[in-house]
């Protein structure tokens, strides 16, 4: 028996020896060439499923493909106020009124299989996602009119002018090889197991339990990837991708971690975190009910709500207070409408709140809930059961709001049955975020859009609360026809100005990406003074560019 | 061979019952795939991909439901289960061929070992009814057995996984491991299996040992047990030839039932030891509206347990005549 635990023992300290010595590998390997290898900690939650399909959605969110296996045309930078830099094209221009985009596609780059890549396979990619709408997945088409090639350019002829769109073109569609693709019946079902990329890695091998990236050793950006080997372990559940990282088995980290503290930076001086906010964890009013509908209520319930508590209690402070304005800080700070914000002065402010319910007519009821002409302010809002810190802000709001004389009583549900009412406008109040994007623009066009939204009973893409203004429209429309900052700034505090006088939601906290990272055996990593991508393992196409600034020391 | 047809019959008709409730309770619940993954993903999916994935799922396919239920079961028939949503593109059964192997390995081995050594603790600890054995075993195994698994599970993390680094804790293997049928895939396999079989073996083995001991007090009791000990037989012999062989029918079929319930995983070892397997993977065909994947895993579990009743039924028959001319 003994002998058994002694062997088993040994056993396993010779594998916990060579893991964590893999992980910090010794340069004895010639200074060039790659060399380490980088093991990720993102609990996607599930088993990998033997498929890199970079238009499936489903693989895309889990980072496994975009960015490191297939590159797009650039990278545009969501941390540095959307900057562009070049990637598979070497340069770009709208033309004719933004309304025709040329890119200028780089030369020299090489497939994983040894073709090169070219102009032809960019616009063969575009038209097979017209061919293919289920692979449409960012509806390119619903603006695109046309796709050329012309040598080693590129021509996006749009319907009418817009610059928006030039993030999903440019950022956020693969480039596939045209003699792959082009040979596959229908690539929506296509599992595309063996990928061949334009990428600086290339896929070694998947098992359920783990993806291995190798170095491309013909990638075109000389001397890059300094990272040999890249491990992607999968993780049913947070805690022991936490564990990992605490441990240092794997040096870059995209959870949750409560407690982060305790749990994690106090293992290691070289154990770090950072969370930049990039959108709005909101209150959502479904403005079609009876009560919400008055913009006082909302006014009154913005007025009323402590978000700082939020934050703290919440999300252990680790999603900073967010504020009326909808712009994320200090991520997007430089488009702040300071003035509009203190004309307003959405603080927490609790008498004000009553005392906007009062000027409008409503009085206060026996029961302590404010009431006018018989409709009593008491709703019902939906949250997500599952996020327990959601679960915890809410309480926090639901006090904030009985104090001023709103009552809301929150139902905690199952993910998908919250999805489906809130696609749906089944509900009176939720809790929820949009996805955002490289400017504070995106997040307001999917809350404010009305072709963002749909009757109640239909599902809705973003707009959930049912917010339809046709001059709010026209403003995100002429948004989409001009490349002039100064103009799109100035739209941008008009929008402000939206949120702040008609409050079609309520912005609580920030969402953050969550990222930790281990400074030990790899330097390279996105700090607060570095910014240079989205440094979750989940923002594609962001993890290519953090594999290829990554090196071991 | 009446008896084995009639048994039969029964399995068909439960069978059908089954694989019907099967086809109509997926369809009551909420929601449909397309949101599930827009949820699942929320935050990196933009509003337009719900379009693109209703396509891609097929939703809104407005075929009426009977027809729906009649190619269902066609493609039962067949062994035609479809391709599953969550794992997109992978067939269903490809999906579920990777993780049962795995359920089956360590769920099932350790119900068997399970099994075994309690129904072994038990014979021992009756037949030595008042020793040694018999005062420590039942209170401490009635005691293991009401702690949770993934509780113990934890522990075992905490104490061997991370203060002692003895084990691994993690993963079915190592996640650099190459599978393949050679020694140090195997042995690492072996190795990854030991914290989470531990877990499930002392969390089951209390039932098991209670139940055996407690059938052979009664047996030891009867008046057959006597006679042999008067003639003299000895007294292994009495033990598992006569009184073992007689209690040990009423947990034949609990036996059966529980291997039935192998592939139907432990969820909670899975989730906990990040081990794969199938019971995490139909959390996951549930949470996400998976229906051809909830379906074929259903399936699965409600043919394992009939199956298995239908055996035991027979077993029992054939070791206890006493059974057969039962109506």
């Amino acid at each position: 028996m003994r002998r058994i635990i002694i062997t088993a023992a040994a056993a396993a300290l010779a594998i916990a020896i060579a893991a964590c010595g893999s992980s910090s590998s010794p340069s004895a390997t010639s200074k060039s060439g790659p060399s380490g290898t980088l093991v990720i900690s993102n609990a996607q939650g599930t088993q990998w499923n033997r498929s890199f399909n970079p238009f499936n959605p489903a693989v895309l969110g889990t980072g496994v493909t975009m960015g490191q296996v297939y590159e797009p045309l650039v990278f545009i930078n969501t941390l540095q106020n959307a900057k562009t830099s070049p990637w598979l094209a070497t340069a770009w221009a709208w033309t004719d009124n933004n309304k025709v985009l040329t890119f200028t596609i780089r030369n020299g780059v090489k497939f994983t299989d040894g073709t090169s890549m070219t102009a032809a396979d960019v616009a063969f990619t575009f038209n097979m996602l017209k061919k293919f709408p289920g692979l449409d997945i960012n509806s390119v088409w619903s603006v695109l009119q046309s796709v050329t090639q012309s040598g080693n350019q590129v021509v996006f002829t749009f319907k009418a002018p817009s610059v928006p769109y030039f993030y999903y073109v440019g950022d956020q569609i693969p480039i596939v090889p045209e003699h792959i693709w082009s040979t596959i019946a229908n690539p929506v079902t296509y599992a595309d197991s063996n990928p061949i990329g334009t990428g600086a890695f290339m896929v070694q091998s998947c098992t359920p339990q783990n993806i291995t990236y190798v170095a491309n050793p013909h990638y075109w950006q000389p001397g890059l990837p300094k990272v040999a080997k890249v491990l992607y372990p999968a993780f049913t559940s947070n805690d022991p991708a936490n564990t990992y990282l605490a441990t240092g088995q794997a040096q870059w980290g995209s959870q949750f971690i409560p407690n982060i503290e305790t749990v994690y930076t106090s293992k290691s001086p070289d154990n770090h975190y950072w969370f930049p906010p990039i959108a709005n964890v909101s209150l959502i009013p479904n403005l079609t009910v009876p009560g919400l509908n008055d913009v006082a209520v909302r006014q009154a319930m913005a007025y009323a709500i402590d978000r700082n508590k939020v934050s703290q209690v919440g999300e252990y402070g680790q999603q900073p207070p967010a504020n009326q304005n909808a712009i994320a800080t200090p991520t997007f700070s430089g488009w702040m409408n300071r003035q509009a914000a203190a004309q307003y002065n959405y603080t927490y402010n609790p008498a004000k709140a009553v005392q906007i319910l009062t000027a409008a007519g409503y009085t206060k009821g026996s029961d302590g809930i404010f009431a006018k002409g018989g409709q009593r302010l008491s709703f019902s809002v939906i949250n997500v059961g599952g996020y327990s810190d959601w679960v915890a802000a809410m309480s926090v709001i639901q006090q904030d709001l009985k104090a001023v004389g709103i009552q809301i009583t929150p139902q905690n549900l199952a993910l998908n049955a919250f999805t489906a009412r809130l696609y749906a406008g089944s509900y009176q109040l939720a809790y929820y975020a949009q996805t955002g994007g490289p400017t504070p623009y995106y997040e307001f066009r999917q809350w404010l859009y009305s072709a963002n939204s749909a009757p109640i009973g239909k599902n809705a893409s973003s707009n959930w609360e049912r917010y339809s203004n046709p001059a709010t429209d026209a403003l995100l429309n002429q948004y989409a026809t001009t490349t002039d900052s100064a103009t799109q700034h100035q739209m941008v505090n008009q929008l402000q100005q939206v949120v702040l006088k008609d409050v079609p939601f309520i912005p609580m906290t920030q969402q953050v990406t969550w990222y930790q990272y281990n400074t030990g055996s790899f330097t390279g990593w996105v700090t607060p003074g570095n910014p240079y991508a989205l440094p979750a393992a989940y923002s594609y196409p962001d993890v290519g560019q953090l594999l290829l600034h990554l090196a071991p020391k | 061979m009446r008896f084995v047809l009639r048994r039969a019959g029964f399995f068909l008709l439960t069978l059908w019952a089954a694989v019907t409730l099967n086809f109509f309770l997926p369809r009551m619940m909420p929601g449909n795939p397309a949101i599930a993954m827009m949820a699942k993903f929320h935050g990196r999916l933009t509003g337009q991909s719900l379009i693109a994935l209703e396509t891609i799922f097929g939703v809104n396919t407005h075929e009426s439901l009977l027809a729906q239920y009649w190619h269902y079961l066609c493609d039962i028939a067949t062994g035609n289960f479809g391709t599953s949503l969550f794992f997109f593109p992978s067939p269903v059964s490809q999906v579920v061929r990777s993780a049962l192997f795995w359920t089956l390995g360590l769920v099932g081995l350790t119900t068997i070992v399970a099994f075994l050594l309690g129904t072994g603790v038990g014979i021992v600890a009756a037949w030595r009814r008042g020793g040694l054995l018999d005062g420590i075993a039942p209170p401490v195994l009635v005691i293991t057995s009401a702690i949770p698994y993934f509780w113990i599970g934890m522990m075992f993390i905490m104490i061997f996984g991370l203060k002692l680094r003895w084990l691994p804790w993690s993963g079915g293997t190592d996640i650099t491991a190459v599978p393949g049928w050679n020694p140090a895939y195997i042995g690492n396999v072996l190795e990854h299996a030991i914290l989470p079989g531990m877990a499930l073996l002392i969390t089951t083995i209390g039932t098991w040992t209670l139940t055996m001991r407690n059938n052979m007090v009664t047996i030891l009791a009867e008046d057959y047990v006597r006679m042999a000990r008067a003639k003299g037989l000895p007294a292994r012999r009495i033990m598992l030839d006569y009184a073992a062989r007689n209690a040990i029918l009423p947990n034949l079929t609990g036996f059966a039932m529980s291997l039935g319930f192998v592939v139907g995983g432990a969820i909670l070892i899975e989730y906990v030891f990040n081990y794969p397997g199938v019971g995490y993977m139909l959390l996951q065909a549930v949470q996400n509206e998976d229906y051809p994947l909830m379906q074929a895993l259903f399936l699965l579990i409600t043919v394992a347990v009939l199956v298995a009743i239908l055996l035991a039924d027979i077993a029992t028959a054939i070791f206890d005549p006493r059974t057969r001319t039962a109506r």
